[in-house]
């Protein structure tokens, strides 16, 4: 059976269209956290699964899961939400799996695209639902006066993810927590190159002005 | 300045990845285990699925029979392929019978051959 984007499009109702021709156009060549044999590793997993192997299962959720959750993680800011998304990713990938054809797609890429998609979903439903449902920031000092200035950082760090247009902070999580290359995050966010590069801008140049009058309270002024 | 810090807080994010919670992972290796296809059993299993699984095979063996026994005594209408063979007619068996003395005509006419 061959992947086609109709295909896909029937069996996931239409909400994580992946078109395999525009994927296999991809430049992986600047993809930091995974090497091409690695990928042709969750390739070959996959097809592995796909024909039974329960250890192939147990090694692709060891791998792909935590980087699902982690992205999804930190785009949605809410666990139970991320672990949803995460789960529902790997489901649509088992699903997938006897239909997969090695050398279209990569299997990281196609995942990390059915999660953008989601969270889009989800951040969508956030906004037209719970505008009044916005927890107050907690205040970083009072984490730094406890000793607890890396979670204050991380934490200052969400919030001010949390603050920045859904487009805009999945591009800056992306390219500068996940580690991806914008050709790869282009796809991911079927948009163009050019676009994730304004994106990444825009939302860095937002983290910036929103982190910047906490640096005294995330301890900025001493060590970094 | 404020670059080099958000670009700490970056570096910081990456070495600190989010713990994935175990239920998570149990819940996603319960779907794999759900919806994975059959791993194949065995050579056999997969001839007979070559063959359309049980029912192909019911087919292919009603078809041989049928074949064996059209084979044995055609229809009128139809060529005695097997008369033509040997040299004898189906109609003929009666008194192939009585003539090779209670031998029986088979489809292939062995009996007669060796009579």
């Amino acid at each position: 059976m061959v992947i086609s984007a109709t295909r896909i499009d029937t069996l996931f109702g239409g909400a994580c269209l992946v078109p395999p021709s525009r994927l296999a156009k991809m430049d992986m060549s600047t993809r930091p956290p995974l090497s091409p044999a690695e990928e042709d590793d969750e390739a070959a997993l996959l097809a592995r699964y796909a024909q039974g192997d329960a250890v192939a299962a147990r090694r692709l959720t060891t791998a792909l899961t935590p980087r699902l959750f982690g992205h999804a993680l930190r785009v949605l800011g809410d666990h139970a939400e991320a672990e949803d998304v995460a789960q529902e990713a790997m489901l649509r990938l088992w699903r997938i799996a006897p239909a997969w054809r090695r050398g279209e797609a990569k299997v990281t890429t196609w995942l990390y695209r059915v999660v953008a998609n989601l969270c889009t979903d989800r951040l969508r439903m956030r906004r037209s639902t719970r505008l009044d449902d916005i927890d107050e920031p907690a205040d970083p000092a009072a984490h730094v006066e406890q000793g607890l200035q890396d979670a204050a950082r991380a934490d200052a760090l969400q919030r001010a993810l949390d603050a920045l247009p859904h487009r805009q902070r999945q591009a800056v999580v992306l390219r500068h927590i996940d580690g991806l290359a914008n050709p790869e995050i282009a796809v991911i966010l079927d948009t163009g190159v050019e676009a994730v590069e304004s994106l990444t801008a825009r939302g860095k140049r937002a983290l910036t002005q929103a982190l910047i009058g906490q640096r005294d309270a995330l301890g900025y002024d001493h060590d970094g | 300045m404020a670059d080099v810090a958000l670009e700490a807080m970056f570096q910081e994010a990456r070495r600190t990845p989010a713990e994935v919670p175990a239920r998570l992972m149990a819940r996603v290796l319960a779907d794999a285990e759900a919806v994975q296809p059959m791993a194949p059993r065995g050579e056999w299993r997969r001839w007979l699925g070559g063959l359309g699984g049980l029912q192909g095979l019911g087919g292919l063996i009603t078809a041989c029979c049928m074949g064996f026994w059209l084979g044995v005594a055609p229809p009128q209408g139809l060529p005695d392929l097997a008369g033509a063979m040997f040299g004898v007619q189906a109609d003929q068996v009666d008194a192939l019978d009585e003539d090779f003395d209670g031998g029986v005509l088979t489809a292939f006419g062995w009996d007669i051959e060796e009579g």
